[in-house]
């Protein structure tokens, strides 16, 4: 019984460790991008997006969201939305 | 062919889970998650206002540690993901010790987040030096608080694996934690961007 469970397990750990990695490459990606001289629209809605892609990563892998109703992962994809675009509007105006 | 036909539902797709730890914590993190929400948005419609001296202002800010400190939260959390996945094969002592490598992270991104204020202290700065300043610290100390929270709730789930109370049938408490970790990291990454990079 034991068995195909740590298998599962096993493989479930090599995701999550990929999903790692993915984060720490857009961190790096948005320090990069802060050390930019040049800053414009272009820039910062690529940063915000960024930030939105890392926010999707965590809640449907590292949260487990991905399993659990569509409800829950609407309202995170929901807040990011919302937060970023407001954000957006600020920054545009 | 499948060995989870038996559990499928009829379109073939495999039944939703329960949320993963207590439901009361998904309405507690939605609710910090409001707050914290409202001040982003309040802190980017006051840029908005004083756009020189925000973009100024931040400039002084030390990038590489916020950088550090985001990949050092990522890190822990993904340590909180293989705890969990330890306790689900009924690993306890695996389960504790990721949970401690999350926590002994959580005490790195304090120190690097105290030296960064120490910079700005010595430096003069205060939260009545100006309204970006008044932000940068409020947000950042804020956040800093849920560290510290998070950091007591993960020494208590530690506690209580070493004591023996969670099983692969029982983790109910482990995931509650987790949750709470994930989301002081989820948090982070807005605010990480909008208080350090986008100007």
């Amino acid at each position: 019984m034991y068995k195909p469970t740590l298998i599962i397990n096993k493989s479930t750990s090599h995701f999550s460790t990929r999903i790692w990695l993915v984060l720490v490459a857009l961190t790096i990606l948005t320090f990069a991008i802060g050390e930019e001289v040049v800053q414009g629209k272009a820039v910062m809605l690529s940063v915000l997006a960024i930030a939105f892609i890392k926010g999707q990563l965590i809640a449907n892998y590292f949260m487990g969201l991905r399993h659990v109703s569509w409800l829950w992962r609407g309202i995170i994809m929901g807040y990011f939305v919302v937060v970023g675009g407001m954000v957006a509007i600020a920054y545009l105006l | 062919m499948n060995t989870n036909a038996a559990l499928m539902n009829e379109d073939g797709s495999l039944p939703a889970e329960d949320l993963p730890g207590d439901f009361a914590i998904w309405i507690f993190i939605l609710a910090e998650m409001l707050v914290f929400g409202v001040m982003f948005i309040v802190y980017a419609f006051a840029r908005a206002h004083q756009l020189e001296v925000f973009n100024a202002s931040q400039l002084t800010l030390n990038r590489g540690l916020g950088t550090l400190n985001t990949v050092i939260l990522i890190t822990s959390s993904y340590f909180v993901v293989r705890s969990v996945a330890a306790i689900k094969v009924n690993d306890a002592r695996q389960s504790a010790r990721w949970l401690l490598g999350a926590m002994a992270l959580g005490a790195m991104f304090v120190v690097v987040k105290l030296w960064e204020f120490n910079e700005k202290f010595s430096a003069g700065i205060t939260l009545e030096t100006n309204d970006f300043y008044m932000y940068y610290l409020t947000l950042t100390s804020f956040h800093l608080m849920h560290v510290l929270m998070g950091m007591i709730i993960l020494g208590c789930v530690v506690f209580k694996l070493k004591h023996g109370d969670y099983t692969a049938a029982e983790h109910f408490g482990v995931e509650t934690g987790a949750s709470f970790w994930h989301m002081v990291d989820l948090l982070w990454i807005v605010l990480f961007p909008l208080v350090y990079i986008i100007h």
